[in-house]
């Protein structure tokens, strides 16, 4: 047989296994980390028209979420506040700064400022804001510490499977109503978040909601 | 391989339901027709492109796309929020106002929705005293008309676009030059609307010389009017109460389907019908008509006569009802003719008489003056006024018609012609020539919603015409008066999208009237009727009516003088033969008068009775057919059943047109439907049916003497629904009569033979039930039903469904998700019909759910069979699997593309001047439907629910995104409570877009594991069954049988005397019916 194989041949099915095994596991890898929300939306930080800084606002001056984002507890849409909900305190302070130009230019010329969209589901997803934030959900569950942003990244993957981790156990993210847009809160240990939880759970009917139909019409 | 259908229990002979004649001749082609899980040619692939080119082509699009791999960044999307926030907005959170559509001489009260701005689903007005929130299905595909990319854009003179400010200067420059009025003439459309009657009086005061004139080419009030006014001597129209009547008489009256405020008249017609137990009555509808009407297809009794017969029979009926003898020769005389038909006249009119103060008579508004005349008196007769029928006050109008005008303008007399709404070019009598008469007018005024017949054009251009494009009743001021009188607002929910006027407007500047906004108009009149008070105007406008405005009961005495003039006009009509048809012109399901046509949800609705989708056809009745020769045949190489195409001549006329064979209809007579064959319209009404309008002249809806002849060279197909999906003869519509149902209250049970295995599927809500909250059903009541066909708008509109053209519905891909089915039963020359709203069951066991490979399909505790359009690849085996037949499949991207060009490969189609492909690569996100339509077509879109895709199976989700929302908001409402669960009580659970819109309330939906809902209990009522109950779906879907109240009288009880569905299945199982008084 010889004169057909020479004796290298006698390895090479032991090299294409282990390298067709290594191979699938490269890309397999490759796929997992590059190709999924993780490694794609995590991270992503657009420059805004604006350089808006939360942690100023949020965490220094301690204006609530809502005061900006007021349709959140009505509405699936969390809004970004028009114009004239930053010059109620802008036509104030820092008046004539040279960093709020666009901001006075749009509310002169009724104008929208563009910002720069950075959480974004896909249509055939229905997320709704007011159902998670009036029922212990909070914020930063999806968005992270966004108090102490300077400019607004996307923080956690929002992912099909990020939903349904908190679907399936709710009791580990529920937090009490006032607490919601407390973005900095922590409870006390985790036997604690586990216990109110579950007691949360109970006592306001919380479902655990793994149907298609939940998000998708 | 091929699933044997289970036995089947229909016997081999004697009566069974039949959805065609084609099925009813059985001809073995049919069968292996029907057993296709599609009906051929849904299913293949047959585009021109032949498989080895397809994937030349798509080959080559992937290697283009490999360009597009820059792709590969997260475009960049920008959020535009306010620069200044409205008060009381929540972006998201969709906005509800209160109006109406005016109708001819009424209104529909309604509650639209607008999100974001864009009005997207109409609602009928629950709130209003004579109103159940249901509408009807014109109403309902209003919504799309405000979107059409083919409606009126420009203001233009003499064809040339012109600036909207200077067609409103010249407005004004014509109203200073009119002197007293003389020369000057309008043209209007009915109205009901207080605000033009106002405006009338006023330009009348200024310019006294004016000519009034008002047409409709289909007039459906005017002689009921007349007629009523002229008995009582004072200005009265009949307002009918069906809910009070226990016999009613319906003489070609089709007061389900196309008369004025017929969805009301279902809303009353069904409460009569309705039955609790074995112990409530129902209602009797006895019906005389030429065609084969939805009312016909309701009633109890049938008798199918020409129309030239009609009159014969509504005499005879009086002589048997009258009791005075003053008129008894003329009617006599008129009566001659209809002696033949005594056996069925004389027990009817003693059944009339037997229920004094609950019997009915209606006339249709085809018939003569006389006979509304004579109905009047027998109405009195009967007591039936004030308790059936009442008279209501009615403004007093005196404008002239539209053959005075044609004569004022062909004298001369008229130098400025104000057309405001309307479209006589297309839908005048054509003795008048209207077009020749137009063009003497030196200035014509034309306010239109589209450009059509009417606007200028070589034929029939004035010296200067001013084409005007109307306003949309969903973007403009105005008002109007319900059937019953009550006032109510037309609130705009968007600004004119295209700067578009209204009648209103139009007139106060021709009348140099000032305010000339619509706002101020109306709210001006509104102060003459309802205070000043802004408080009173607000409440109004929220309300969306004037509470105890309706008009008021007259009591005028009743004058029998007029009656015996007008008899003595009438003349007795002859009988008509094969060679001398008698031909009635009647007014469309869908297209209405013409003014729909360029409606695509309305021309894609199957006509309720026949179930053409887009065209209008010749009807005639079986045995015609055979004298004549013209039977729908097959063709031998294409495989597809065609209609021939006919001439029809009436007098020096003709017309051709497509024949179709109608069950039920009178012999010796034609049916033409009026709207279609327009010859400038949009592009979803072009080239739509054939222009019955063109034989039609002045003298009335009937014509006699037509002659037809088979021009034998032309085939034609017609795209019905009729013969797609039918049901292999198992029980799937269940009836008994009235008596048999006293005695055997639960007849429709076990009609089917027992299932003869276990379940087939696991049942998967046997686990989460306990988890669920809420467990979602529906019950359909059939007794209710009567085959409107508003639902299948009302869920067109609210789930996205697309339209998806004629040729796509000849291969039954028609999307809708709940259908109606219209099955016949009984000899085809005179059919018993029924109808039944068929939609996704929601079996608790699916077997949908169990061959889906990626699990699109599938089932959430609440017990909806849910679809998840991403995870679906197509491969239909749910549709193949299902017994229903409700799935729906995308055969083509329907909603991005132009129905025309569905086959054509982006690589060589335009759009826009440029090609698609490259079009795609810098917008993938757009269609490829031309930017303006994109643009319009998008905002019709309800944003709740997804717009599916090529490729993607869909199906009804018993309203799922109503579900969630209510759910929803019953959660942000409980916040860190446990009131979290939705109760009717609370008025908390959601209504489907079906049930919503079902003026006869058939459909309801709730939550069946709540007792005390009112789906439990319609399921608790023993005529509940399910649809194929033997495969053991168990659909969370059921339905309320049929129950018919024949009189045993009547000559054709002998037939009646059990529905044929009873008669069958007692024969199957060889059970007498004597023994067992009813099916077991």
């Amino acid at each position: 047989m010889s004169d057909f194989f020479p004796k290298w041949t006698n390895n090479l099915p032991r090299n294409i296994i282990i390298g067709a095994l290594l191979t699938g596991t490269a890309v397999t890898a490759g796929v997992t980390y590059y190709f999924t929300p993780k490694y794609t939306r995590v991270g992503y930080q657009p420059i805004q028209p604006v350089a808006f800084p939360h942690s100023v606002h949020a965490t220094q001056l301690g204006i609530d979420c809502r005061y900006c984002h007021n349709g959140v507890e009505k509405s699936w849409y969390s809004n970004i506040p028009a114009t004239s909900v930053c010059m109620n305190c802008h036509n104030q302070v820092l008046k004539d700064d040279d960093r709020l130009a666009v901001v006075r230019e749009s509310f002169a010329s009724g104008k929208p400022i563009p910002w720069v969209q950075i959480h974004k589901l896909p249509d055939y997803a229905y997320f709704n804001h007011s159902v998670h934030v009036n029922r212990g959900v909070s914020c930063v569950e999806c968005h992270g510490q966004i108090n102490h942003m300077d400019e607004v990244y996307h923080a956690k993957p929002l992912s099909m499977s990020f939903c349904l981790d908190c679907h399936r156990d709710p009791a580990r993210h529920l937090r009490p109503l006032d607490k919601i847009t407390d973005l900095d809160w922590k409870p006390a240990s985790e036997e604690a978040q586990l216990k109110n939880g579950a007691d949360y759970v109970h006592d306001w009917k919380v479902q655990s909601l793994q149907n298609c139909s939940t998000c998708h019409r | 391989m091929k699933t044997i259908p289970p036995p089947c229990l229909e016997p081999e002979s004697g009566p069974k339901y039949w959805r065609s004649l084609e099925q009813l001749a059985d001809a073995p082609e049919f069968r292996q027709w029907a057993e296709r899980e599609f009906p051929s040619g849904a299913s293949e692939m047959s585009d021109p492109v032949s498989r080895r080119n397809f994937v030349k082509i798509m080959s080559a699009s992937f290697l283009l796309a490999g360009l597009g791999a820059t792709g590969c960044r997260r475009p960049v999307e920008n959020i535009y929020p306010y620069a200044k926030m409205p008060l009381d907005y929540v972006h998201g959170v969709p906005q509800y106002f209160a109006t109406a559509m005016p109708t001819r001489r009424t209104a529909i009260p309604l509650v639209v929705k607008s999100n974001d701005g864009r009005p997207t689903k109409i609602e009928g007005n629950p709130d209003l005293p004579d109103s159940n929130g249901g509408t009807d299905h014109l109403t309902q595909a209003a919504v799309l008309g405000l979107y059409d990319p083919d409606r009126a854009m420009q203001f233009k003179r003499n064809g040339s676009g012109e600036a909207r400010n200077t067609a409103l200067d010249a407005l004004t420059a014509i109203s200073k030059g009119l002197g007293d009025g003389t020369g000057l003439a309008f043209l209007l459309e009915q109205s009901s609307s207080p605000s033009r009657n106002r405006l009338q009086k006023a330009i009348s005061e200024k310019f006294p010389n004016a000519r009034w004139n008002v047409y409709e080419p289909v007039d459906l009030s005017s002689l009921p009017r007349l007629a009523a006014t002229l008995a009582y001597s004072a200005p009265v129209e009949p307002y009918y109460k069906l809910d009070e009547a226990g016999v009613i008489l319906s003489l070609d009256c089709d007061f389900i389907g196309s008369e004025e405020n017929a969805f009301n008249n279902i809303r009353r017609f069904a409460k009569g019908r309705h039955l609790d137990g074995k112990e409530s009555s129902m209602s009797r509808l006895y019906t005389v008509e030429s065609l084969f009407t939805l009312t016909g297809a309701n009633s109890d009794h049938r008798l199918r006569v020409p129309p030239s017969m009609i009159v014969p029979v509504l005499a005879r009926l009086a002589l048997n009802v009258l009791a005075s003898s003053a008129i008894d020769g003329q009617l006599q005389a008129l009566a001659a003719p209809a002696q033949a038909h005594d056996g069925w006249i004389v027990p009817c009119a003693k059944d009339l008489k037997a229920n004094p103060g609950k019997s009915l008579v209606m006339a249709g508004y085809r018939l003569p003056l006389a006979a509304h005349l004579l109905v009047v008196a027998m109405n009195e007769a009967l007591g039936a006024v004030n308790h059936t029928v009442e008279y209501h006050q009615t403004p007093d109008s005196k404008e002239g018609t539209i053959s005075e005008l044609a004569a004022a303008l062909n004298a001369g007399q008229v130098q400025t012609l104000v057309i405001l709404g309307g479209n006589p070019a297309y839908n005048a009598p054509v003795d008048l020539d209207w077009a020749k008469a137009q063009a003497k007018a030196k200035t014509v005024v034309r306010l239109g919603y589209y450009e059509d017949e009417t606007s200028w054009n070589d034929a029939l251009h004035a010296e200067k015409q001013w084409d005007l494009p109307a306003a949309h009743f969903l973007e403009a001021w105005g008002d109007a008066r319900t059937a019953d009188g009550t006032l109510v607002p037309i609130q705009p929910l968007i600004e004119p999208l295209f700067g578009g006027l209204t009648d209103l407007e139009v007139l106060a500047l021709i009348g140099g009237l000032t305010p000339s906004s619509p706002y101020d108009i109306v709210r001006q009149t509104f102060q003459g009727i309802g205070g000043d008070s802004e408080n009173n105007w607000r409440k109004f406008l929220h309300d969306g009516f004037l509470a105890d405005s309706a008009s008021s009961k007259a009591t005028a005495q009743y004058d029998a003088g007029e009656l015996t003039k007008a008899l003595g006009q009438l003349k007795p009509g002859s009988a008509p033969t094969s060679g001398k048809l008698d031909v009635v012109f009647y007014r469309d399901a869908k297209m209405d008068d013409g003014r729909y046509n360029n409606n695509g949800w309305l021309q894609e609705l199957p006509d309720p009775i026949t179930k053409i989708t887009w065209d209008n056809a010749v009807m005639i009745s079986p045995k015609t057919a055979k004298e004549l020769g013209v039977f729908t045949e097959r063709n031998a190489q294409s495989q597809k059943f065609f209609n021939y195409i006919v001439e029809i001549k009436l007098g020096s006329r003709t017309v051709r047109g497509p024949v179709w064979v109608q069950p039920g209809m009178a012999d010796d007579t034609i049916g033409l439907a009026l709207g279609y064959g327009r010859e400038k319209t949009g592009r979803v009404g072009h080239g739509t049916g054939f222009n019955a309008y063109s034989l039609r002249t002045s003298e009335a809806y009937y014509a006699s003497g037509a002659e037809l002849t088979n021009t034998r060279n032309t085939e034609y197909e017609l795209a019905n629904a009729q013969s797609h999906w039918h049901m292999e003869g198992r029980p799937v519509v269940r009836e008994a009569n009235l008596d048999q149902f006293r005695k055997q209250p639960a007849f429709a049970k076990g009609m089917e033979a027992p299932a003869n295995h276990d379940p087939l599927y696991p049942n998967p809500l046997d686990v989460t039930k306990q988890n669920a909250l809420h467990q979602w059903g529906m019950s359909i009541d059939l007794n209710r039903c009567v085959g409107c066909s508003a639902c299948m708008i009302a869920c067109q509109s609210e789930n996205n469904i697309p339209i998806v053209g004629k040729e796509m519905v000849g291969k039954s891909r028609e999307m809708h998700w709940i259908r109606l089915d219209r099955y016949y039963s009984g000899p085809d020359e005179d059919p018993q019909a029924v109808t039944q709203p068929m939609l996704c069951q929601h079996c608790e066991s699916a077997p949908c759910e169990s061959v889906c490979p990626v699990n699109a399909t599938s089932h959430d505790d609440e017990g909806l069979n849910v679809m998840t359009y991403n995870r679906c690849v197509g491969t239909r085996y749910c549709s193949n699997n299902c017994p229903y037949k409700v799935r729906r499949f995308n055969f083509f991207d329907y909603n991005r593309r132009p129905l025309n060009h569905l086959y054509k490969s982006p690589l060589v189609m335009e759009t826009d001047g440029e090609y698609e492909l490259l079009r795609w690569l810098k917008n993938p996100d757009k269609g490829n439907l031309p930017e303006t339509d994109w643009q319009l077509a998008k905002l019709v879109k309800n944003p709740d629910v997804s717009v599916r895709m090529r490729g993607v199976m869909e199906k009804c989700t018993l309203c799922l995104q109503r579900i969630e929302q209510a759910k929803i908001a019953a959660k942000v409402k409980a916040r860190d409570t446990d009131h979290v669960r939705l109760s009717e009580k609370e008025g908390t659970v959601p209504k489907t877009a079906c049930q919503q819109a079902c003026p006869a309330e058939a459909i309801i939906f709730g939550d069946i594991s709540d007792p005390e809902s009112s789906v439990s209990k319609a399921k608790e009522q023993e005529r509940t069954y399910s649809v194929l109950e033997f495969l053991l779906t168990k659909p969370r879907c059921t339905y309320l049988a049929k129950v018919r109240n024949p009189n045993q009288e009547m000559p054709d009880y002998k037939e009646h005397s059990m529905p044929y569905t009873t008669q069958e299945f007692q024969k199957a199982r060889g059970a007498s019916a004597e023994d067992e008084g009813g099916a077991r």
